[in-house]
Parts: C-alpha cells; sequence; structure tokens
C-alpha cells in the first residue's frame, strides 16, 4: 500500500500523460454513447431554451397524465353500478321504535328487496349531530325533530330506474310511511356528468398529446438546422442515415421523458389538490369511489409513453417524406 | 484505383459540371488534378466520393462499381476514403482530439483503438500538444493538418484533398504537402486538386488538367507516387 503511493506520487507528468488524458470519457466514443453525448450537450448548452420547451411540454403532458391517472378510479365510478342504491323511508314521528323495526323485518320479506335498516330517532339524531355543525343547535330545540327511518335496499336485478320508482309508490302507501326518498336521479346526472368529463377528457388529451408531439418535432426541426454543419462533416466522414438521426432521435426521446415528469409531477401535485374534494363529493353520493394516488406502474407507464412519444415525434420529423435528408450544402469541395 | 469513363455532370441541362472525362489513376500514385475557377475540379473529387452522382458515364473505385453501388453502402465507401477540403471543415463544438476521433466513432472503432490511433494521427502532423485545444485557437495551417489527420486516422486507400493549401502561404503550404506525400509513400493513393501554381511548379507530379468540364491535358510529370506510372496509366 505504502510503496503504491510512492510511485504513484513519482510518475512525472509529462506529455505522454497529457496525450493520454486527451480523450474524453470513454462511453461517449461508441456510437450510442456519443449520440447521447450529443444530445445530452444540446440541454446543457442551451439551457434556458430547453427549460422553456421542457415546460411547455410538461404543462401540455400534465392533463394526459391526470386523465391516465385517474382513468380507472373515473371509470369505476362512472360505470357503478347502483345496485347499492337505496330509498330511505321516513317513518311518520308517532310510530315507536319497535314498530318501526318490526315494519323493516316485514318489508324485508317482500319481493324486490334485499335489505333492510331500521334508523331509530336517537340514532338518526346521533348521526346528524356527529355530522353537522346544527346538530346541537337541535338539542337546543329539547325535543329531536328528527323522524325514524327504514333504509330499503332492493334486490340487484331490481335496481334500475323504473323498479326503484315502482318499489317507491308501493311504499308510499303503507301507512306508516310518510315520505319516499331516493336519490336515483342523482346519481344518473353524476354518471352522465361523470362520462361527458370523460369524453372532453380523453379528447383533451388526445389534442393535448398531439400538440406534444407537434412541439418535440418542432424542436427536433430546429435542432437539425442548428446542427446542419456537424450532420455534413459526419456524413462527409463516412456516416451513414441512422448515426446521423440517432442524436436527435435520443434529443426527442429525452425531452419527451423529461416532459413527461415534470408533466406527471404538475399531475401529481394537481392530484393531491382534488383528492379531498373529489373524495368529499363522492361520499356526498354515498359512492365507494375513492381517487388512489396513481401507482408507481402508472407513472412508470406515463413516462414510457411520454419517451416513446417523444422518439415518435423526432421520428416523424426525421423521415417524413417532406424533408430531404441532409441539406446537399456545398461543402467547399 | 479510380476509373473514369465518359463520366458528365450535368446540374441543370445543358450546364456540364464534368463532361465526358475519361481517365484512369492507379493505386499509390500521387496526382494533381488542376484547371481554373469553375473548371469543375471539386465537381470530380465529388463524383469520386459519391457526394453526387454521374448524369452519364462510368465511375469504379478501388474495383467497385459506382452504377450497381447501394445508397446503404456509400457510408461505408465514404469510410474508406479519407477527404481533405480548403476550409477544412473542422468541428469548432469540441476539441482537436475529438475532431480526429469522428471518423473512428463513425466507423465504430473500440475506445483503445480510437486512443491509440488519434495520438499517432496527432504525432504525424505535430500537433500533439494541441489534443486539448479548440480548433478556432489554432493556426491556419494548424488547421489543415487536423484536418488532414482527421482524413488519415482510419487509414483509408484513397485520400481526396480539395485546394489543401488553399488559404496559407507557401512556406506552409510545402509543409501540408510534405504530409500528403509521407502518406502516400506509406501506400495511400493520393488525389490532390489545385490551382496553386508554386505547388504544381516545385512538385512534377502526373497533372491531370480540366477546362470547362473537359479533360484537356494529363501530364506525367516527372516525379513518381509510390508506385510508379507512366502517361498510360492515366489515359488508357
Ligand atoms: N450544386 C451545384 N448546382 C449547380 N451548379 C453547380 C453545383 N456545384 C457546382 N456547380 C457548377 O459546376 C461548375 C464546376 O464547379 P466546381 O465547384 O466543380 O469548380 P471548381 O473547379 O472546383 O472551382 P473552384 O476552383 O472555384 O473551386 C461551376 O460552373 C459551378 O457553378
Ligand atoms: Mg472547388
Amino acid at each position: 500500500m505504502q510503496k503504491k503511493v510512492a510511485s504513484r506520487a513519482a510518475k512525472p507528468v509529462n506529455a505522454s500523460a497529457r496525450k493520454g488524458s486527451a480523450a474524453g470519457k470513454q462511453w461517449t466514443y461508441g456510437k450510442r454513447g456519443y449520440a447521447l453525448a450529443q444530445s445530452l450537450r444540446q440541454f446543457t448548452q442551451r439551457k434556458f431554451s430547453s427549460l422553456v420547451t421542457l415546460a411547455v411540454l410538461g404543462i401540455t403532458l400534465a392533463l394526459p397524465a391526470l386523465f391516465l391517472f385517474s382513468a380507472q378510479a373515473v371509470q369505476q365510478l362512472a360505470s357503478q353500478n347502483i345496485d347499492d342504491e337505496s330509498l330511505t323511508l321516513y317513518l311518520r314521528l308517532e310510530i315507536a321504535d319497535l314498530d318501526g323495526a318490526a315494519l323493516a323485518q316485514t318489508l324485508l320479506g317482500k319481493p324486490g328487496i334485499q335489505k333492510t335498516r331500521f334508523i331509530s330517532r336517537d340514532e338518526a339524531l346521533a348521526t346528524f349531530q356527529a355530522k353537522t355543525d346544527i346538530g346541537n343547535a337541535l338539542e337546543a330545540l329539547g325535543d329531536n325533530p328528527l323522524p325514524a327511518a327504514i333504509v330499503v335496499y332492493p334486490v340487484k336485478q331490481q335496481a334500475d330506474a323504473t323498479a326503484i320508482k315502482r318499489l317507491s309508490k308501493q311504499l308510499l302507501a303503507l301507512p306508516q310511511v310518510q315520505r319516499v326518498q331516493y336519490d336515483l336521479r342523482w346519481v344518473q346526472r353524476l354518471q352522465a356528468a361523470v362520462r361527458l368529463i370523460q369524453s372532453v377528457g380523453w379528447i383533451l388529451a388526445g389534442f393535448l398529446t398531439l400538440t406534444a408531439l407537434l412541439v418535440i418535432g418542432n424542436t427536433i426541426r430546429l435542432e437539425l438546422l442548428r446542427r446542419q454543419p456537424e450532420l455534413d462533416v459526419a456524413k462527409l466522414l463516412g456516416a451513414g442515415t441512422s448515426f446521423l438521426h440517432r442524436p436527435l432521435l435520443y434529443t426527442g426521446a429525452l425531452y419527451g421523458f423529461l416532459g413527461g415528469l415534470v408533466g406527471s409531477s404538475l399531475a401529481m401535485y394537481a392530484f393531491s389538490k382534488i383528492k379531498t374534494p373529489a373524495d368529499q363529493l363522492s361520499h356526498l353520493y354515498s359512492s365507494t369511489f375513492q381517487l388512489q394516488m396513481p401507482s408507481a406502474s402508472q407513472f412508470l407507464t406515463f413516462l414510457v409513453v411520454a419517451t416513446v412519444l417523444g422518439w415518435l415525434g423526432a421520428f416523424i420529423t426525421l423521415y417524413s417524406p417532406s424533408r430531404k435528408l441532409i441539406s446537399p450544402r456545398r461543402t467547399g469541395m | 484505383m479510380i476509373q473514369f469513363e465518359n463520366v458528365s455532370l450535368e446540374y441543370d441541362p445543358g450546364r456540364f459540371a464534368v463532361r465526358d472525362v475519361s481517365f484512369r489513376i492507379p493505386s499509390g500514385a500521387f496526382t494533381f488534378l488542376t484547371g481554373h475557377s469553375g473548371a469543375g475540379k471539386s465537381s470530380l473529387l465529388q463524383l469520386i466520393a459519391r457526394l453526387v452522382k454521374p448524369t452519364a458515364g462510368s465511375i469504379k473505385v478501388g474495383g467497385i462499381d459506382f452504377s450497381n453501388l447501394k445508397a446503404r453502402h456509400e457510408p461505408a465507401l465514404r469510410q474508406q476514403m479519407g477527404l481533405v477540403f480548403q476550409d477544412n471543415q473542422l468541428l469548432y463544438d469540441r476539441n482537436v482530439f475529438d475532431n480526429i476521433a469522428l471518423p473512428l466513432v463513425i466507423g465504430g472503432y473500440k475506445y483503445d483503438d480510437i486512443k491509440k490511433r488519434v495520438s499517432a494521427a496527432l504525432d504525424r502532423v505535430g500537433l500533439a500538444h494541441k489534443a486539448l485545444d479548440g480548433p478556432l485557437s489554432l493556426s491556419g495551417g494548424e488547421q489543415q493538418r487536423v484536418g488532414i489527420a482527421r482524413a488519415v486516422v482510419a487509414r483509408p486507400k484513397l485520400l481526396l484533398a480539395d485546394e489543401p493549401t488553399g488559404n496559407l502561404d507557401a512556406d506552409i503550404s510545402a509543409d501540408i504537402m510534405k504530409l500528403l506525400m509521407q502518406f502516400n509513400s506509406s501506400g495511400v493513393t493520393v488525389l490532390v486538386a489545385t490551382h496553386d501554381s508554386g505547388l504544381l511548379n516545385n512538385f512534377d507530379f502526373p497533372k491531370l488538367t480540366i477546362k470547362q468540364g473537359r479533360l484537356v491535358d494529363v501530364h506525367p510529370g516527372t516525379r513518381q507516387g509510390s508506385a510508379a506510372r507512366s502517361r498510360q496509366a492515366y489515359t488508357e
């Protein structure tokens, strides 16, 4: 060990040592490494315009990312079967708890009803107090103004709108029942709205993805002009199309990847902002729907898609029939 | 090595850059190509390097018949030639070492090989101490030497030089000329397009003269390249 250090220190820094170090890093001299190095240099040399392009791409890709991340949850919300749809029967105030519970039991035996649940006046008050601020105000009234209720769950096969309507009429005919309430129309409206948002969203996401493709294509077109001298020289030195195009394809892919990273970060931020109100909304409709933060695999999928998109944007630019390969610029020869 | 048969290059109908030219340059020869500005010297070199295609006639280089050459094989062909330009065509975004290394990167050489060959080429043109400099910090003559190092680093069999001494003064031109002759003496066929009378008078190598695209004179020269030539070899 001691010896090694000494011998290294003794090594003279002569001309040949300098010459040996003239070569750059090994990986930059392979065909792919060269292309990657060229492509990376583009980013570091022109930081500002690269950052602006990345910001544009990121913002453009944020909405598609948001849609991809929430697609599953939204799909679930839009197609959620309304089989846990329920009707609430509000009983007359003079009906005793015992009678109410007995009625719930009787109803359970009727055709078309799957499940019933009796909610006593006290339970109703307790729930109300727990959920709202005005609960205490109610208590101040002294007397519990809330009626007892029976929640009726129709069987799955009878969970469509007309069947529920029919059932509601039958139940309203019962003497103990004051009022029947069901949220069916609201669920339908919600689902219709979600479906509308879903299709508008997919169309928007499609347009924005196309925009990203065009932004990358245009960036590559500019890059192509900027690098014309290098491309011409490389061509004169015997470079083929793949060698000439590889750095630009890498640049496209890199833009796609980094733009995707920015876009998905923005989407995640937006997600964290809308999660609470979205869950509250879904709770209001007693839906089981919950906005899940995107999983690692969703995240990765999006990045892969964005990278491929970038590569594709470059590819289309490079191989579009409208573009002559490399300009037959006079090279002085 | 190079064989032209009735080759014409017509950019626009009726505008010939090269017109019905036939000649043959043997392997190992050192040859000048001369003529006035606009005579078609550069066009002729471009034809040899397959940067343009002839509109008539046939070209063979190193036994390869260009008429059967597929476009995807052109890069490989060009990798076997060394090209030197009047304005040297160096890339200013990288240092001398990386400029010279570019043909090797294109050719897919291994890292260790690249290091060895570039260092050797730098030694031969006497610029080992400038490996890390940018081309812009070099003099015109030094830049041209870097251009030559880049042209020969992949050890081509054919070196094409277009006005390699165009902007340089006489002393430096002679240095460049000596370098080219050195490569020729190691077996490389060299073709130099020039109208530098100093060069043409001092080095009496075989000389093809073109005028308005036509080959008008073949001068055998008193000096020979690395292989003995006769006038016969050039005209056939
Ligand atoms: N790409 C081109 N398109 C049209 N005409 C061209 C093109 N390249 C060359 N020419 C024409 O062909 C003729 C020969 O040009 P070339 O460059 O070969 O001449 P040269 O002998 O190299 O001249 P110089 O000594 O000035 O370099 C000229 O008339 C030129 O205008
Ligand atoms: Mg010329």
